[in-house]
């Protein structure tokens, strides 16, 4: 960390002269992205000052989970980054089964890195899409929600919900994932490449969105790191850190996987990470299709997953871990776990103390869209009022994993 | 991770070390030294990226928070937690890390602990004139009830007031 950060606060920076204007962006405006406010002062066109107001998607999530049990709280998790539910259900997920030590069966593992790397690709198809309609161009939104759709089906067939799938639970998945899905998936991945082509040949050369993007909302390495910014926009900055690569977690470090870096940090380094993590993602999730193995998706530990109906009816042993599983849900022992991973945004952690209850006593979401968008002020003060929507869309945060 | 834990006990002496199911070596520190521990940990001990802040309300009739700080260092790729207890200050870290800008106001808002020196201290979820704060374990859960013909004689009709859960638990 460099010695001199006061830059970084703010209201510290110089103050014009001149009379400013002040001008109230949000919290409903189309570019962003949820529910933010931003109160920007003008100096003509030049943004003198910015500072973010957030908020108004707060709904209480981390007090609602002292009131679930465990598995309940799984639900919760979904509907605090909605663009990577399956990510958040991982990420809570792992938490908890580091609290209790549980083990994963092999099975489990690969279809959840399958199912977080395609999350990854259908939020930062969705990243393109919003940062090219912000911009002025409708088509490539049109192009990339066709992509997102067929992702939106697979998981409307695997847990038969579209978005809030809560299908990643502690313990392993809620069922198996029938051959024929596997296979679809399987041709959706290859034709994958070919359409991350299109959108490159809409946008990455196209002179408006490149006079748009480069050199505007610059960030560099130092400063990044000193606002806690994490994820794509921390890698636009040339750091190449990335939790997957860093602290392996579900057998990251036996797949082969390059980490896309920026060397300016400005909108357009962001888009181009993006991009390039998306066929990242693309390899990854054909590795995994090719380790798939027969098995079991659940673990053995019927303290943290109900055992298999037909067990119920034979054994009594297998009746009572259903009834205390019901009625009490599971029991981690007192104490405490973070596990750190990569969300499409940066780095996602779920921060769980336990009192040896059913219930947690705390639950706490590292959501790295809340650090990330501390960032926005660096990012426009100095800059075009016009140029503000590039910098929020080049963040892509969601507000409601930033407000919880 | 066992080697990091030894270099932790010699920086931290006379503190308290543990290392919970996560692995993640703790250091607790008394609130009086949280800022130079802040400041061994950031610099002397290369844990250069400030991860996250929160808080756990421990319910106790002393020292009732206790505030979770997380580090994670670049270099060597691993993550280390401070924890310190107060009744209800603490000194802020802001003009160390600027990251931790918005944690803190988080914390002030959702739990009531007082940052020292904070450039802006204000709320951050909640709106300015909202009393209390949520996230003490003391505050009930509240919710406002759905009408229902059946629920009707419990908590009346259409515009009834019902402050929380607690009154009807």
């Amino acid at each position: 960390m460099t010695a001199d950060t006061r830059h970084l606060i703010p209201g510290t920076s110089e103050r014009s002269e001149r009379e400013l204007l002040t001008v109230n962006m949000g919290p409903q405006h189309p570019s962003t992205h949820g529910v933010l406010r931003l109160e920007l002062r003008l100096d003509g066109e030049v943004v003198v000052h910015c500072r973010p107001v957030i908020g108004y998607l707060h709904t209480g999530i981390e007090k609602t989970f002292e009131a679930k049990t465990y598995v309940q709280g799984v639900v919760l998790t979904d509907r605090m980054d909605y663009l990577n539910p399956l990510g958040n259900n991982l990420a809570y997920a792992l938490s908890i089964e580091k609290l209790i030590g549980c083990e994963i069966p092999e099975r489990a593992t690969v279809l959840r890195v399958l199912l977080a790397e395609l999350t990854r690709i259908a939020s930062h198809l969705m990243f393109v899409g919003s940062i090219a309609l912000d911009l002025g161009a409708s088509s490539p939104f049109l192009y990339v929600w066709r992509e997102r759709e067929k992702i939106l089906d697979f998981f409307e067939r695997i847990s038969g919900v579209r978005m809030m799938t809560s299908f990643i639970r502690p313990g392993g998945l809620v069922r198996d994932i029938e051959p024929a899905i596997v296979s679809d998936i399987s041709r959706f991945i290859d034709e994958m490449p070919a359409y991350i082509d299109s959108y490159e040949e809409l946008l990455t050369a196209n002179p408006i969105f490149r006079e748009r993007t480069e050199g505007i909302g610059g960030l560099s390495a130092d400063d990044a790191l000193a606002l806690a910014v994490t994820g794509p926009t921390l890698r636009a900055s040339s750091v190449d850190f990335d939790v997957r690569k860093s602290n392996p977690y579900c057998g990251y470090e036996t797949y082969d996987f390059a980490i896309p870096t920026g060397t300016v940090g400005d909108c357009y380094d962001r888009y181009l990470v993006r991009v390039a993590e998306m066929r990242e993602s693309v390899k990854i999730c054909r590795q995994a299709l090719d380790r798939l193995t027969e098995g079991s998706v659940r673990t053995e530990d019927r303290k943290v997953m109900p055992p298999p109906r037909e067990e119920l009816a034979k054994s009594m042993e297998a009746v009572i871990h259903h009834f205390k599983l019901w009625t009490e849900g599971i029991k981690p022992p007192p104490g405490e776990a973070y596990v750190g991973v990569e969300s499409p945004r940066g780095e996602l952690g779920f921060f769980v103390v336990s009192d040896g209850t059913g219930r947690p006593i705390r639950v706490h979401e590292r959501a790295p869209s809340f650090a990330n968008l501390q960032a926005l002020p660096k990012l426009t003060e100095g800059g075009m009022v016009a140029d503000v929507v590039a910098c929020i869309a080049s963040l892509d945060p969601i507000l409601g994993e930033v407000d919880r | 991770m066992t080697a990091n834990v030894e270099t932790l006990r010699s920086a931290f002496a006379s503190a308290e070390i543990g290392l919970p199911a996560d692995g993640i070596p703790t250091i607790r520190v008394p609130l009086v030294e949280l800022t130079s521990a802040v400041q061994r940990v950031t610099r002397d001990l290369g844990f250069n990226r400030f991860v996250d802040l929160t808080a756990i309300d421990r319910l106790t009739s002393e020292e009732r928070f206790e505030l979770v700080y997380l580090f994670y260092s670049m270099q060597r790729h691993t993550w280390l937690r401070l924890k310190t207890r107060t009744d209800s200050e603490a000194p802020s870290i802001t003009e160390q890390i600027p990251g931790a800008n918005w944690y803190e106001r988080e914390v002030w808002d959702l739990f009531g602990v007082r940052f020292e020196g904070h450039p802006e201290l204000r709320r951050i979820m909640l709106p300015d004139d909202w009393q209390g704060h949520p996230l003490r374990r003391s505050e009930p859960l509240g919710f406002e009830p759905v009408d229902f013909t059946v629920t009707r004689d419990v908590y009346g009709g259409v515009g009834s007031q019902v402050s929380g859960l607690g009154e009807h638990a």
